[in-house]
């Protein structure tokens, strides 16, 4: 049944009771499938060797062992830990310097002519063709993991600030003047207020990409971090532990996100600007 | 019938409240010069209700943004009582087309704006508030946010929110172009009590010649873009059918009578494009 | 009417809005340009001014433009490292592309697939949910593994980054059309197949682009990771290599390059974007 013949179904009879049923249904069907071969292929001897696919099985075991155990200095919590120490503080240097600069972008038009040639220029670097020269820089310390985050989530937080700001109603500042508004009032009442959802939806794009940032930094230099922990695994031989990390890395990434949404939807509980964020 | 400019029995020789004089407007982009307003001259007297129709693109809205103190006149000067008029500000309050209410704030907190901005103190504050919802019916409203009001309802708050600063001269932009027909009836009659009730010194753009006339002291003619004032009309305080909805009202000759010397005007300016 | 003394605070370049301070107004073509020039002049002083022999850099940590400059020509020169740099920016070119193409083989008509039937979106769009936290630089350590150093474990790890972007975006390009230009199209007669070729891909063919440009973008930004772990050419293998032998000046030269590219790539795309729908005002620049 192709789409056009559900866009007419739907008019006709809405079953909303089944319509969310059955797609968990299919998604959960296609899941198990999955896991089934893979358990399938590992178990059946000498179709596929351990050290390339271990069993589902293998995995959770592994996964036991790392929380107990620590491997390689330290356990999986602990890892776990030092990389998210080394994102928050590059994603929060990222906010604290993006986020005013975004404003100050949006607010103050000829700032933008004074920093846009050095933003292009430097833009197109990906974050970790920086990692040479941020170790040269910094030694192989926490510095540099954090400034690799900080470079992945910098531009993220200061281009859709200034999106945000810059796309909120003119109407909106042009009512606070004629209500006898200042700049600094109208910004702080009208503007920020009415750009923070935008903003907020760019911070969790941004922090996003500092995770990813941080992962890849933590792969080529470091004694520690989930980044660290797969390394080793490759270089152990043991892809169980490769799979474990990938997971929490996973995992984590995708909590971090949800947190966010969250709170979003606690402290800006207005609706949204209409502009669209940046990936 | 109609009287020429200025003979408008309401208005006694005083200093008017406001007077625009010999404001034009010329744009410039990239392209090139754009003249979107030859020099017009209006006064505005205290308590007095003037409205500026005129065909698509003659610049009336561009007049009202100059009025506001939004836009600066290429040419030309703004006076309110006699002196010249600063930057834009609570003197001059506008209401909007499109209602600009700030969305993170409620409606009790929109209407307050202006006077927490010219930090009025507290009471003050509180008592224009309630004031302002009992004037607009919005009692119910006051902790609701924008999003949650219908587009007649936001646009009450607009108009609370600029009479609680008590400005000078209320400035409105086709503030009901943006409503559906029967909102808009509900709101013009609404206006119409006000203004009797209260006396408000209001300049009006709309392009319906029906709200003009039912609505104004003076209904001001604007020729085709680049604008110049036409001609400008008195409609009589005392007229038959003022207090009568606009159904009754649009029943009774003087009424049609204005609206259709108004219309002939405009009409002339369209089709001479 | 002349203007008089209350036009004062008016005064201001013509064309600007006279109404706002200098400093809240969008400063003229010519103005922007002047600002812009003389903010990169500034930057290029500083540059010279701070690395001189005497200066307050070392020339370990940012070397002075004349260096950099003769690293380029070096390397324009003379091999590095075994391979000249034409052939070390064709690996990595080819690389990038070669992972790039195959997800969006791959990808392409799985997203608009996943877009179109609703079946084939709650079969797939699962597993991607679950690909997706995973960044795709957690894939190498697993493609070493696998498939060793080699070129195959790079175009593995690209195609991961490129085939998720590829495959969401078409997805949504596909369902976000209006249902009442599919409406529109039923009451004019055409079969299931035709609206999807003729009015769902037409129309969501700049979204498509957009996702193509991101999925080009990761794949740049993975590879460029790929070859600092595993590689024996390219450009992050030269990028890595300098700066295991303080050879600063190649590696600012590489890392400029790696830019340049990413730059290219990204306006390549968006002419791309108005060459196959200049109907869009989609494509912006992120």
């Amino acid at each position: 049944m192709s789409a056009t013949a559900a866009v007419v179904r739907s008019d006709v009879r809405s079953a909303r009771a089944n319509a969310a049923r059955r797609p968990v249904a299919y998604g959960a069907a296609a899941l198990a499938t999955l896991v089934a071969v893979w358990w399938l292929a590992t178990a059946i001897p000498g179709l596929v060797p351990t050290r390339v696919l271990p069993s589902p099985v293998d995995v959770v075991v592994r996964f036991g062992a790392l929380i107990a155990e620590p491997f390689s200095g330290a356990t999986l919590f602990g890892h776990a830990l030092v990389s998210l120490q080394r994102w928050s503080i590059g994603v929060l240097a990222a906010i604290g310097l993006g986020v005013p600069l975004g404003i100050a972008l949006a607010w103050l038009p000829p700032l933008r002519a004074v920093v846009t040639p050095a933003f292009e220029l430097l833009r197109y670097i990906p974050p970790f063709a920086w990692v040479p020269i941020a170790v040269l820089w910094f030694g192989a310390t926490t510095t540099t993991q954090a400034a690799i985050v900080f470079i992945a989530a910098f531009p993220a937080c200061i281009i859709n600030t200034q999106l945000a700001v810059s796309q909120v109603d003119s109407i909106l500042v042009r009512a606070a003047r004629t209500l006898g508004a200042g700049a600094a009032t109208t910004l702080r009442r009208v503007v920020l207020p009415v750009a923070a959802p935008t903003v907020f939806t760019g911070l969790r794009i941004a922090f996003g990409n500092g995770w990813m940032a941080l992962v890849g930094a933590e792969l080529i230099v470091g004694k520690q971090g989930l980044g660290f922990l797969i390394s080793q695994g490759q270089i152990n031989d043991s892809a169980a532990t490769i799979l474990v990390g990938m997971t929490t890395i996973g995992v984590l990434g995708a909590l971090i996100d949800v947190v966010l949404q969250r709170l979003q939807r606690v402290a800006l509980p207005w609706r949204p600007a209409s502009a669209k964020p940046l990936e | 019938m109609a009287a020429a400019a200025a003979s408008n029995a309401a208005s006694p020789p005083a200093i008017a409240k406001m007077e625009l004089r010999g404001v034009s407007k010329t744009f410039h982009a990239r392209g090139g010069e754009t003249r979107a307003l030859e020099p017009c001259d209006l006064a505005i007297a205290k308590g007095e209700f003037v409205t500026v129709v005129g065909p698509s693109g003659c610049g009336k809205s561009t007049l009202m943004m100059i009025a506001a103190g939004l836009e600066a006149p290429s040419a030309g000067e703004i006076l309110v009582d006699g002196r010249p008029a600063g930057p834009a500000g609570p003197s001059r309050t506008v209401v909007f087309q499109r209602f600009a209410l700030f969305p993170s704030e409620t409606v009790a907190e929109n209407i307050a704006f202006g006077l927490r901005v010219a930090r009025t103190e507290r009471a003050e504050i509180e008592r224009r508030v309630a004031e302002q919802l009992a004037l607009m019916g919005l009692e119910r409203f006051a902790g609701a946010y924008p999003h949650e009001l219908s587009g007649g309802m936001q646009q009450r708050v607009a108009i609370a929110r600029a009479l609680a600063v008590r400005p000078d001269i209320l400035l409105m932009d086709e503030p009901f172009g943006a409503l559906d027909a029967q909102t808009r009836t509900v709101l013009q009659e609404e206006v119409s009590r006000l203004q009797r009730e209260l006396h408000y010194t209001v300049l009006f753009i709309t392009h319906s010649v029906e709200e003009a006339v039912y609505l104004s002291d003076r209904v001001v003619v604007m020729s085709r873009g680049p604008g110049r004032i036409k001609r400008e009309i008195a409609v009589p305080r005392d007229a038959r059918w003022r207090g009568l909805e606009i159904e009754a009202a649009g029943n009774d000759a003087s009424f049609l009578a204005a609206k259709r010397e108004i219309w002939e005007l405009i009409r002339d300016e369209i089709v001479r494009q | 009417m002349a203007a008089t003394a209350s036009a004062r605070w008016f005064d201001a370049a013509p064309g600007a809005d006279r109404t706002l301070p200098f400093w809240r107004r969008e400063p003229g073509r010519a103005q922007w340009l002047a600002i812009a020039f003389a903010s990169l002049a500034a930057m290029l002083f500083a540059w010279f001014a701070l690395t001189r022999p005497d200066g307050l850099i070392s020339p370990l940590f940012l070397p002075p433009p004349s260096e950099v400059w003769e690293a380029f020509v070096r390397l324009l020169k003379r091999p590095y490292l075994g391979s000249t740099l034409g052939q070390h920016v064709g690996a990595s070119l080819g690389i990038v592309l070669g992972g790039w193409l195959l997800a969006g083989a791959v990808g392409l008509p799985l997203g608009i697939a996943m877009g179109w039937w609703p079946k084939v979106r709650w079969l797939a769009f699962p597993i991607f949910q679950i690909l997706r936290p995973v960044p795709p630089l957690a894939w190498i350590p697993l493609a070493i593994l696998w498939l060793g150093i080699g070129d195959s474990a790079r175009i593995f790890v690209v195609f991961i980054a490129a085939i998720v972007p590829w495959v969401m975006n078409s997805m949504q390009a596909v369902d976000s059309i209006d249902g009442l230009l599919v409406r529109a199209a039923m009451t004019l007669g055409a079969s299931d197949r035709q609206i999807l070729t003729r009015v769902v891909c037409r129309t969501a063919l700049p979204t498509l682009v957009a996702g193509a440009r991101i999925a080009l973008g990761n794949a740049w930004t993975t590879l460029v990771a790929a070859e600092l772990l595993a590689a024996t050419a390219g450009l992050g293998y030269i990028a890595l290599n300098a700066s295991r032998t303080l050879e600063i000046g190649i590696l600012l030269v590489a890392m400029a390059i790696i830019g340049v590219l990413g730059a290219l790539f990204s306006i390549g795309m968006q002419l791309l974007t108005r060459v196959v729908a200049p109907w869009s005002r989609a494509g912006s620049s992120a």
